[in-house]
């Protein structure tokens, strides 16, 4: 009962979620221009052309019932067509989910367990040799734009060393119906570079908060108890510490995941990596309203989704946290 | 020193490691032609969008019946002659034994079928080409291979018309969707590659069409790939993974050349300018220096004269575009086709429009707001910054203005703008003059970019009879005359031509540049032959 009344709650939080999402979206591409002018070539049109287009996306209509219309298709499951590639804006979407769901979980792969052994390595002995060039290399890490990094990166590890592609997927295999990289030993040297640009300041930033909760948590009574009674350090960092810790760094994982996959779009643009941020920007510019809205459902739908995964985890690990719709 | 002698074989290890991985890459199939381009195909439908990134890189399956080769001219293809027979009616003689890459013969047929498809059978927003065949009555076959071209009134530039329809095959019945061609229905055409693959927005392959009625493809297999950061595609040029990239920044150029990329350049047949509100009594943006607004200034020719006259156009070209852009006084870069020889830029004469601006009534300037994109054009947000620094000299006070490009145009449709910046390409320069500086006549097609509302009566008379000549010199020539005469009214600022640049490495040798801007493997060479 608590759990189908939990599941419900959020459930009925998604749905208004989406529906502010969408509204929101909608008004604001609206409100940026109009885009029949990047759907006919401006420089060769004729007015004629350019009043056929429009009527044909619809944009004649007044914008609370393109609205309607927006909000009746997408209930029977239909995103509408991409203005621009005259495709189903949902299988763009659905087409470019492998790139960004391999890109964000391997660099989340990289990012998680290193930021978490960093901190704690750190926070043990706050203020050492160690600690205090774990904490600056850190602050640089998160620091430096990422446009910078993929650049720095890209010049290092393939324009003077030549040892990486510059960018792109490389070669890649078709699993269930979607295209895959990571299975290639191709796909795999392309997909390093791009990881590395999206983990490293996420590496520094759950490094931070681990190192942050270690130096906390180890001045606990509970700690000092365990040292008297003779626990090994390492028993007690792994078994005791981290467990304690572990509900921020947790969160932020999962925040930080939904940010790769949706806003990793600096990353993605510079290794021209075809994830779905890229879609999303590169939409946004063209005024592509169906993919744009197909694009901030697939996100705020993941969101929902990590929120709850995130929440679920934290009670499994800490007894004291209990579920609230 | 001590973590050299301590992991000294380690090191080594991991550095034979990686040394051994850049042998793994690159890894491209020998004869591969690898492609960086900026251009972004968003169909595989020859006819849904006239847009240079469809046509260019469609252009390569599909053929027209008329080539438009490097210096504009027309030249056989699907097509081997061309003839008015009267005024109203062009007959075409096709190319035999012309196949289809999937075996079928080229008929009139095709040609019949293609037309038609463009004119009744795609709906908005599909059909980019329909405004190209106005005036088009009926397409007839007189034997399978002959088509007789019927039209309403007599239309001399038909054949240009005919160098941008892409020519489809005619399927056994009913017509291609553009949703069943974009879905992998494989894209039959008669050009020199054919379609194997394609990812919208990241990858088109295509391979050699083995019974190409032209010389044979250089190229066994091409690969193009979209990179739209131009940073992204010079690095890929540089790493080696692409064979040739396009449109890359002119400030990367020497750098390239050190690297070893070879580039080329040619002028673009196109123009950018800027353009007036010429109508309202009260512009948008335009005040007094107190911010008191005024009666419409553009209204009157010596100020547009004084703006341009006030126009540091070498800035422009050496400094922004970095010398691979030509300063422009006419709507098409000079030497080609139907320009003028009698016009010239010249270096900007602050003292003279200084005067005029005086003789016009504003001695002391006014304020304006000078719109455009950011971002479209190499160099168009720049620009207006430099063009603002150049006008405060006479008094002007201009406030840049630089927005997205849609965003600028949907201002702009908005009558938002006094002053703008714009663009304007075209196959051939009556298209430009037509768009741009011809009296609106929409049915005819005339003046779909004049947003000024410009109008001049005996300029228009002078182009409708140029036009309706037949191509050769003394068209040319009256084209030239009437630019001439249009430009002595300053209706637009003509700013510059930018170039269009392409970088190429070692595996291809030359490669021919197209004033169009396109990119196809035709114009590359290999290097080994």
């Amino acid at each position: 009962m608590p759990v189908l009344k939990l599941t419900l709650g959020r459930l009925v939080q998604a749905v208004i979620l989406l529906f502010v999402m969408s509204v929101i979206g909608f008004a604001g591409i609206h409100a940026i221009g109009n885009p029949v002018f990047n759907v006919v070539n401006l420089e060769t049109a004729s007015a004629d052309d350019i009043r056929r287009a429009t009527i044909a996306l619809g944009l004649d209509q007044p914008i609370w019932r393109q609205y309607l219309l927006f909000l009746g298709n997408v209930l029977r499951g239909d995103f509408g067509t991409s203005y621009n590639y005259h495709q189903s804006a949902f299988a763009l979407l659905v087409g470019k989910l492998p790139a960004t769901l391999e890109l964000s979980l391997s660099a989340m792969v990289v990012a998680a367990p290193l930021g978490v052994a960093i901190g704690l390595a750190a926070g043990r002995q706050p203020g050492s040799m160690l600690d205090r060039s774990l904490l600056s290399t850190g602050i640089f890490a998160l620091s430096i734009p990422s446009f910078w990094m993929s650049m720095m990166l890209i010049l290092v590890g393939a324009v003077e060393t030549g040892w990486f592609p510059s960018g792109g997927r490389g070669a890649t295999i078709v699993i269930a119906g979607l295209e895959w990289s990571f299975a290639t030993v191709d796909g795999l040297w392309h997909l390093l570079l791009p990881t590395l640009a999206l983990a490293i300041p996420n590496i520094a930033l759950i490094a931070r908060l681990t190192r942050a909760g270690t130096i906390e948590t180890e001045r606990m009574e509970f700690l000092r108890f365990c040292r008297a009674k003779g626990i090994s350090s390492r028993h007690i960092l792994l078994r005791h510490t981290l467990p304690n810790i572990s509900a921020p760094v947790i969160t932020i994982i999962g925040l930080q995941f939904g940010g790769m996959l949706a806003f990793a779009v600096v990353v993605e643009s510079i290794f021209s990596w075809p994830g779905i941020g890229k879609l999303l920007i590169d939409s946004i510019q063209l005024l592509d309203r169906p993919v744009v809205m197909a694009c901030l459902t697939f996100i705020s739908i993941a969101f929902v989704a990590l929120n709850a995964v995130v929440d679920i985890v934290q009670a499994t690990l800490d007894p004291r946290i209990r579920l609230s719709a | 020193m001590n973590i050299f002698e301590k992991h000294g074989p380690f090191l080594a290890v991991a550095a034979a490691v990686i040394a051994s991985c850049a042998y793994v890459y690159p890894a491209a199939a020998a004869d591969e032609l690898r492609v960086a381009t900026a251009y972004k195909l968003m169909t595989l439908d020859p006819q849904y969008a006239n847009l240079n990134e469809n046509n260019s890189l469609l252009s390569q399956i599909y053929e027209r019946l008329i080539y438009q080769d490097e210096n504009l001219q027309l030249q056989p293809s699907l097509a081997l002659l061309w003839r008015s027979v009267s005024d109203t009616t062009w007959e075409f003689k096709l190319r035999p034994n012309v196949k289809f890459h999937d075996g079928s013969a080229f008929t009139a047929e095709d040609v019949i079928y293609s037309v038609d498809r463009i004119k009744n059978v795609l709906q908005p927003p599909g059909g980019g080409f329909r405004s190209y065949l106005g005036g088009v009555k009926s397409v007839t076959a007189s034997d399978p291979l002959t088509v007789v071209v019927e039209t309403d009134r007599p239309l001399p530039n038909l054949p240009q018309a005919f160098a941008s329809i892409f020519i489809m095959h005619r399927p056994a019945s009913g017509s291609q969707t553009t949703e069943g061609l974009n879905a992998g229905d494989q894209p039959v055409g008669t050009g020199p590659y054919k379609f194997v693959k394609w990812t919208p927005g990241e990858t088109l392959d295509l391979s050699r069409n083995e019974q190409y009625w032209g010389r044979t493809p250089r190229w066994p297999e091409v690969e193009f790939r979209t990179i739209e950061n131009p940073a992204a595609r010079v690095a890929a040029l540089v790493t080696g993974e692409a064979d040739l990239a396009d449109a890359i920044p002119a400030r990367d150029v020497s750098s390239l050349k050190q690297r070893g990329i070879k580039v080329a350049s040619i002028g673009a047949a196109r123009i950018n300018f800027l353009q007036f509100d010429l109508t309202s009594d009260i512009v948008p943006g335009v005040t007094d220096k107190e911010g008191a607004s005024i009666a419409n200034p553009f209204r009157n020719p010596d100020v547009r004269r004084a703006l341009s006259l006030a126009t540091d156009r070498g800035i422009l070209v050496d400094k922004i575009l970095s010398g691979y852009g030509t300063a422009a006084a006419q709507f098409y870069p000079d030497g080609l086709p139907g320009t003028s020889s009698r016009l010239h830029a010249s270096p900007p004469d602050y003292a003279r429009a200084k005067a005029l601006l005086a003789k016009a009534g504003y001695p002391d300037g006014f304020k304006l707001v000078l719109a455009g994109s950011n971002g479209r054009y190499p160099g168009d947000g720049e620009s207006l910054q430099a063009i603002a620094q150049n006008w405060a000299r006479i008094g002007i006070e201009a406030k840049p203005e630089a927005a997205p490009y849609s965003v600028f145009n949907t201002n702009r449709a908005a009558g938002q703008y006094g002053l703008w910046y714009a663009g304007c390409s075209g196959e051939s320069v009556d298209i430009i003059l037509d768009a741009v500086v011809a009296s609106a006549q929409p049915e005819r097609g005339r003046g779909s970019l004049n947003y000024s509302n410009y109008s001049n009566a005996e300029f228009d008379a002078m182009l409708i009879k140029a036009e309706a000549l037949k191509y050769g010199q003394e068209r040319d020539n009256a084209l030239a005359e009437a630019t001439d005469l249009v430009m002595t009214d300053q209706p637009i600022i003509p700013l510059y031509h930018f170039h269009h640049i392409m970088g190429y490495g070692d595996r291809v040798a030359s490669y021919v540049m197209h004033p169009r801007g396109w990119t196809t493997a035709m114009q590359a060479t290999p290097a080994k032959e």
